[in-house]
């Protein structure tokens, strides 16, 4: 008996806590916010990529052919994701 | 006691219930508090459910024979370890486990995560209280562990033949495998209900899922040794459809444990991963089920039972439901990037997954063929083992040697000239390795020379990764510390590598035969000569051990003895096999014997040579130093996440 | 650039192959044996498995000419169909003895199973202990 009293108890708690909440809401991140960690993500896995890159081409598995055809690309790529996240110039 | 059980358990289906329900309006309606509310009744759940597990443990201990369970799993000679494991050496109690793992796993996770990943963490709740209301209410309705009884005077005691350190250790280590796959699965099916695009539920996940991933093959490797050293058929892997339980939801785990690494860096492969985690996690429940419902015939019987149509009936509605959701949410799974060419890390990858998708797919086709052609032929027809051995070569072997190409093959492409020259050092090394065994007569077994010459090419390879590595960084602990999940990812290829030698070795190239020997008869195997030099009776107080002894001379100086042991109470026989492991050479000369004769002294014998089959077991020791490697915690990694993930500031 | 890559065909080849070679084993070399109990087993021949439960006495030895003679019932006990099994080869598994559950493998004709491979089941983990 004990036992469920302390479970409902623990159950109610956040309602107890604020029987009159001021801001109810989940705080999911809004649009705004997922699209911000949609490119955030872009930009770390840019970075993470040319840092492999240069790993690789250092240690030999990218040959220095490969290395600049490969690089370019993942440079700008980065780069976009980079500028994608400033705040906008205003 | 019994009442306060069964108390417990109603408690945590109502809180599963709850959790469930309440979670679900929650996440849906983004409420706040009502969020909170079905977090803390999943704690609570963990809670009360700890409350009917000590209860249980309690009266175990206390050899409680009130208790139905107790009565028929325990008895008062037993020793405390075994009066202990009872605990999980039963459907009731094993249910009961599965169900405090899962609680506790779920209430952690969610805990760790429920200030970062808010939403995400509000759509796990209710996807866990799912699969504990499944559980809470079979251990409720179904199969309680609490029914009681007039307490009989004793209990039913475990057989000898199962009274070992084996019997603690494998069960819950498997249960933590298989219940650990529900937390990837909890996650991405939130993400999906979510409705978000980002791979946060790969990264909180992450280290989750190589904990259960290897605590599984964990579990199966001790399995495999016990069935080695105690059943005693010589064998280590018999394709028992139990055996399969465990090892196609590992297949599939192992497939998924890759293919993130392809979603986390290129956006790819996310419909994929969605199903595979979802395979996963029905595997391991699946997987239950066929243990537990007696539906196939095994050597690991146990009763047939009722909650077998339950769980059937979980793991369909679960599937449906996982598709279902996968569908709904396909147009946010779109590929990020494409696949450019098919020789790349990526392209790697996906053979990988389908080499072993593929094997767990026609082993599960192999386990379900009797109920399949028994509903459809009316007639049960059993797949033998060859079926298994030829796909597992197959399948394996190629992958064996992908483990080798795959990690020194660039992302996005590599061209052949590249590789060539990467490859060349293992190439090489392979070319040598395998001249010489066929010199030294490995000729003998083709899938066997294979094996061991894509092993020295996949072990060259990693050797080459680590030098190269090492010249880079300037020292291996740096190296490996900067990349834990690489290295430690590279040190379980190695650990897989030395499976593979071991398995090749011991099967392609093992030797047996079967003799009579008459007292003072000879015989000789591969090198070995043994010599019957008579039979003992010995008889103790619980039991009579009859042994035949082999005087050993050849490749090794010794006596060896092998028998059986006819245990008093409860009467049952057991097989004790001789082994001598020579770890040199990493053989073992197996003696089996069959029949003996006390009066003549004649005995039947069974004789094995398995070469290598030690580094099956070295390989599990391998195995754990490389995952622990790999799931090392990285504050780097920790920092970098939480800048991710914490709200912009205003 | 070709806007098509060639790694999806490599990849979709690929699969292609897989299910080429599981299909192909399958037919040709087919490996599965019927499965059955004694009373389904009539009229039948050829190699299957049998499964049931040991009954009555055993006479002789596996390793003897005329091998280790016994008889199966179906697992549940239904049925009053009993099968003649005589099993040579290695002795039966320790665990093997009338009243438990087995599956023998071999070569049924004429109302005879010649099995040549016998596996028990684990029995009951728990045994009641004489009080």
């Amino acid at each position: 008996m004990l036992l469920v009293a302390a479970v409902v108890v623990l159950v109610a708690l956040p309602f107890l806590r604020e029987p009159i909440a001021t801001d109810d809401r989940l705080d999911a991140p809004s649009d705004a916010e997922a699209r911000r960690l949609t490119l955030v993500e872009e930009r770390d896995r840019a970075l993470a990529a040319l840092k492999e890159l240069e790993f690789d081409h250092r240690t030999g598995k990218v040959d220095d052919a490969d290395y600049r055809e490969l690089v370019g690309p993942l440079r700008q790529a980065a780069a976009v994701a980079l500028r994608s996240l400033d705040p906008p110039q205003e | 006691m019994a009442d306060l059980g069964r108390a417990a358990l109603v408690v945590t289906l109502g809180l599963a219930v709850y959790s469930l329900v309440a979670g679900g309006i929650a996440a849906r309606r983004n409420e706040r508090r009502l969020a909170a509310s079905a977090r803390n009744a999943l704690y609570c759940s963990f809670a009360s459910t700890l409350v009917a597990a000590a209860v249980l443990a309690t009266a175990l201990v206390r050899h409680d024979f009130s208790f139905r369970y107790v009565a028929a799993h325990t008895n008062r000679h037993l020793p405390t370890a075994y009066t202990l494991s009872a605990f999980w050496g039963g459907q009731e109690g094993s249910l009961l486990l599965w169900l405090l793992v899962l609680t506790g796993y779920g209430a952690l996770a969610v805990a760790i995560n429920r200030r970062l990943l808010r939403d995400l963490t509000a759509w796990v709740v209710p996807v866990i209280g799912g699969i504990a209301t499944f559980f809470s209410f079979v251990l409720v309705a179904v199969a309680s562990p609490f029914d009681t009884q007039t307490a009989p005077f004793d209990g039913a005691g475990l057989t000898p033949s199962l009274q070992n350190p084996y019997m603690v250790a494998h069960p819950p280590m498997l249960y933590l495998g298989y219940v650990g796959l529900s937390v990837p699965f909890a996650f991405a099916a939130g993400a999906l209900l979510s409705g978000r695009t980002d791979e946060r539920w790969i990264v909180a996940t992450r280290r989750w899922t190589l904990a259960a991933w290897a605590f599984l093959g964990l579990g199966q490797l001790l399995g495999a040794h016990w069935a080695y050293v105690e059943v005693g058929w010589g064998g280590y892997y018999a394709w028992d459809p139990v055996e399969n339980a465990a090892l196609m939801p590992w297949l599939a785990a192992t497939a998924f444990l890759h293919s993130v690494m392809v979603q986390e860096r290129k956006g790819m492969l996310k419909v994929w991963n969605m199903v595979l985690v979802a395979l996963a996690f029905e595997l391991s429940v699946f997987g239950t089920f066929l243990t537990r419902s007696g539906v196939v015939n095994s050597i690991h019987s146990f009763a047939k039972s009722s909650i077998g149509p339950w769980f059937l009936a979980f793991v369909v509605i679960s599937s449906v439901f996982s598709l279902a959701l996968i569908m709904w949410r396909l147009p946010l799974l779109k590929a990020k990037t494409k696949l450019e060419s098919a020789l790349s890390r990526e392209a790697a990858f996906l053979y990988n997954n389908l080499l072993l998708v593929a094997l767990c797919l026609t082993i599960l086709w192999g386990v379900l063929f009797p109920i399949v052609t028994q509903l459809v032929k009316g007639e049960t027809r059993t797949i033998g083992r060859p079926y298994y051995d030829f796909f597992l070569r197959t399948f394996g072997l190629p992958l064996l040697l992908l483990m080798g190409i795959g990690p020194l093959v660039a992302w996005r492409k590599t061209s052949l000239r590249a590789l060539t020259r990467t490859l060349a050092w293992p190439i090489a090394a392979a070319a040598v390795t395998g001249i010489v065994l066929v010199v030294a007569g490995a000729g003998s077994s083709s899938p066997g020379l294979i094996a061991y010459t894509f092993s020295a090419f996949a072990l060259a390879t990693i050797a080459v990764e680590l030098v190269r590595g090492t010249r880079a960084t300037g020292s291996l602990f740096t190296l490996v510390s900067r990349n834990r999940r690489r290295y430690g990812g590279y040190v379980v290829h190695a650990s897989v590598v030395l499976l593979a030698i071991g398995i090749a070795g011991s099967s392609a190239y093992s030797s047996s035969v079967e003799r009579r020997l008459a007292l003072g008869q000879s015989m000789t195997l591969a090198g070995y000569t043994l010599t019957n030099r008579g039979v003992t009776v010995d008889p103790k107080p619980n039991v009579t051990e009859t042994r035949a002894h082999l005087d050993v001379t050849g490749r090794w100086r010794g006596s060896i003895s092998s028998g059986d042991n006819q245990y008093v109470n409860p009467p049952e026989p057991s097989r004790e096999v001789g082994i001598r492991t020579d770890w040199l050479r990493g053989e073992d000369l197996y003696v089996i014997v069959d029949e003996s004769h006390a009066k003549t002294g004649v005995v039947f014998v069974q004789v094995l040579v398995k070469p290598l089959v030690n580094l099956i077991w070295v390989a599990g020791i391998v195995f754990l130093f490389g995952s622990m490697v790999a799931l090392w915690p990285d504050a780097r990694e920790q920092r970098r996440l939480v800048a991710r993930l914490a709200p912009a500031s205003p | 650039m070709p806007t098509r890559s060639p790694a999806r065909l490599v990849v979709a080849l690929a699969v292609a192959g897989v299910l080429a070679i599981f299909l192909l084993y399958t037919a040709v070399a087919g490996h599965s044996t019927p499965t059955l109990t004694p009373s389904e087993i009539q009229g039948k021949s050829g190699k299957l498995q049998v499964v049931g439960t040991v009954v009555g006495k055993l006479h002789g030895d596996s390793h003897g000419a005329s091998g280790l003679q016994f008889q199966l019932v179906d697992p549940q006990g239904h049925g009053g169909k009993r099968v003649d099994v005589v099993y040579r080869g290695s002795s039966p598994p320790p665990l093997f003895k009338v009243g438990r559950s087995v599956v023998v493998s071999g070569t049924y004709a004429h109302g005879r199973l010649q099995g040549t491979d016998i596996v028990t089941k684990c029995p009951s983990k728990y045994t009641a202990s004489p009080s």
